[in-house]
């Protein structure tokens, strides 16, 4: 079974942002990117499922500037076989219609038996790309996957997860498309020797603009910080005069004695 | 000709489910800003009861389309029959839930109607003399607003944002029944749907729960989390997604959308980012209280009371104050 997971790059959870009306998109205090964390989890399936099967092979795909071959080169880290790139000039938002379009047109002809996704990305949290590159191709899709299991050659058996720690069952036909949502399986660590191997591997580079695709128009107005719904006092001072504080007021309230 | 505003209904195990409100509260918002007529569709097998409860319930028309055998969602039988009936009302914009069943029909749905689609929308605003769509971004630290020229536009409404009329409508609205024509799905067989037997572990009835998101970064820092925990009676230790996932806590005290809702006279989130998906599990709580090194964290924006420290510091010094005996 070949299996193809597509993964972006996300600034970290730690890094601040702050509106840019310039740009009308965001501006942040540092660099550090990383993996999407739900696409790690993807990878992890992926390689999971390699393993069981002890056949077939494990792609990865991302659509992003220069910068992001370090999630291709980290997920070749963990075990992945190959990795395309999808190389993009912009720095605003890509709509998550086009990232779908622009990997769906790349990946057509490429007979994947299975293509993974995250269930959303912590950046622009659409929840769309998976779902609607499936359209594009015209795959069967389950979204928010969190068991996967091979059936015989043509089928998987997935449990998707719902509201109120409920899961639907489905037997889905291969090809298909399933967005992987995080679970009990934690993504492993690219070891060492596998990194210093990745960082030496090539990677197949597609310049977005070969790819000629058009997807309907959405665009950012503006950005903005949320509102509070709450008092949201920030407490001043030293770290033990917080401390000191934040005592007094749960005193205050009979919450500690 | 005016243009419509159509409502997709969500249900499970036979009941109308309260988002279907919250939508239903979203599009009459839409409407103040584009005139337009409302309509709610609802799919099923039987589709009777839940046609009726829709039109008692808010007096829009209503249109149900009888599904044979579909009792329960299944996304391919979604996407078949609502491209059908939206091929030919052309409604302007089409709304769905940005639940379980939203996220997995409505972007390839939107795909294949060729209409742009917006998800986990939580208000509409007017700027720059465009409707825009305001979602969350980069874990729920920013909002962006989104417009579109498209002539079609798929929303999905963020469950919690808008809040729903609890009153029955005066007249129910009309109800329209037709049958779809739909094929078993051959790509997508149900095998059911299977209940979960993890019982919340004492979070749910605690006075006082103490949270551990990934910003206590390490396994070992739990110990950290249950010793702030046992300064208060009445508490219990709980958790984001990610610290259960990981295997630091157990799901059992995950709290959010795919875990438990708690209402704690007081919650302590520690090195929690404020993701809707946690926030919705904890909002309803008396006092709540966050300690996060990011000062612009979203979990600041439902906090009454914000600490920016680093918590492996910040939690051994709480600890050493509220035990050391009181000066006076
Ligand atoms: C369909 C779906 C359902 C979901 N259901 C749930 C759910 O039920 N519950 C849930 O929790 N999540 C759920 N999630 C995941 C959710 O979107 C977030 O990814 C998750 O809540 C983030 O967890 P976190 O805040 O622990 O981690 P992160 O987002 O990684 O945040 C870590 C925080 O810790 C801070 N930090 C880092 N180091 C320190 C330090 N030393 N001291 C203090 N602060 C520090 C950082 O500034 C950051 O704010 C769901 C997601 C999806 C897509
Ligand atoms: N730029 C990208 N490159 C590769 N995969 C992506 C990209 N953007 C989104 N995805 C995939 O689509 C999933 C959902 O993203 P989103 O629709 O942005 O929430 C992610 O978890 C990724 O697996």
């Amino acid at each position: 079974m070949n299996i193809l997971v597509c993964i972006k790059q996300v600034l970290a959870a730690a890094v601040r942002v702050f509106p840019d009306a310039d740009t009308r998109w965001i501006r942040s205090d540092s660099d550090e990117y990383v993996m999407n964390r739900f696409d790690e989890f993807a990878v992890e399936a992926a390689l999971q499922l390699r393993e069981a099967l002890s056949d077939g092979r494990v792609d990865v795909i991302s659509v992003g500037p220069e910068r992001a071959e370090a999630v291709i080169r980290r997920a070749l880290g963990m075990g992945a076989d190959d990795g395309i790139h999808i190389i993009t000039k912009t720095c605003g938002p890509i709509p998550p219609a086009v990232t779908a379009a622009l990997m769906a047109a790349s990946v057509r002809n490429r007979n994947y038996d299975l293509i993974l996704t995250g269930v959303m990305s912590e950046d622009d949290m659409n929840a769309q790309v998976g779902p609607a590159m499936a359209e594009m191709l015209d795959l069967p899709c389950a979204t928010a996957v969190i068991q996967i299991e091979r059936r015989g050659i043509s089928t998987v058996y997935v449990e998707r997860e719902m509201e109120g720690g409920m899961r639907d069952a489905l037997e889905i036909r291969l090809p298909a498309l399933l967005s992987v949502q995080s679970g009990a399986h934690p993504p492993r660590y690219p070891s060492l020797s596998r990194m210093l191997r990745a960082n030496r591997r090539p990677i197949e580079t597609i310049p977005s603009t070969d790819l000629g695709m058009t997807a309907p128009d959405i665009h950012v107005v503006r950005t903005a910080f949320p509102g509070k719904t709450r008092a949201g006092y920030f407490l001043e001072g030293s770290a033990s005069e917080k401390a000191a504080q934040l005592l007094k007021i749960f005193q205050a309230r009979s919450l500690m004695r | 000709m005016t243009s419509t505003i159509l409502v997709i209904a969500e249900h499970a195990d036979g009941q109308i489910r309260p988002v279907t409100g919250e939508i239903v509260a979203c599009a009459r918002q839409l409407q103040q800003l584009q005139p337009a007529d409302i309509r709610i569709v609802v799919l099923g097998d039987p589709v009777e009861t839940l046609a009726e409860t829709l039109s008692q319930k808010t007096g829009l028309p209503v249109d149900a389309i009888r599904t044979p055998h579909l009792a329960e969602y299944h996304g391919d039988t979604y996407r078949d029959v609502l491209t059908d009936f939206i091929k030919e009302l052309q409604p302007r914009y089409i709304c769905a839930a940005h639940t379980s069943q939203g996220l997995d029909f409505a972007p390839g749905l939107a795909v294949r109607i060729k209409a742009a689609c917006i998800t986990g929308v939580e208000a509409i605003v007017e700027a720059d003399g465009e409707i825009c769509f305001t979602r969350r971004i980069c874990g729920g630290k920013l909002t962006a607003d989104i417009a579109s020229p498209n002539a079609q536009i798929v929303l999905s409404v963020l469950p919690g944002s808008f809040s729903a009329d609890s009153s029955n409508a005066t007249t129910a609205g009309a109800i329209c029944y037709r049958t779809a024509i739909s094929e078993t799905s051959a790509r997508t067989i149900p095998c059911g749907v299977l209940r979960s037997s993890v019982k919340a572990s004492g979070i749910t009835e605690a006075d006082v729960v103490v949270a551990a998101g990934r910003g206590i970064g390490d396994r070992e820092n739990i110990a950290l989390i249950h010793r702030l925990t046992a300064l208060f009676s009445g508490s219990a230790v709980a958790g984001s997604r990610i610290v259960c996932d990981q295997g630091w806590l157990d799901y059992a005290q995950q709290v959010g959308v795919t875990g438990f809702s708690v209402q704690p006279a007081l919650y302590i989130a520690c090195g929690i980012s404020g993701a809707v998906q946690h926030v919705s599990g904890m909002r309803a709580s008396g006092f709540i209280v966050s300690i996060n090194s990011d000062p612009n964290a979203a979990i600041f924006n439902v906090s009454d009371i914000c600490i920016v420290e680093d918590l492996k510091t910040f939690i051994p010094l709480f600890i050493e104050t509220a035990t050391s005996p009181h000066p006076d």
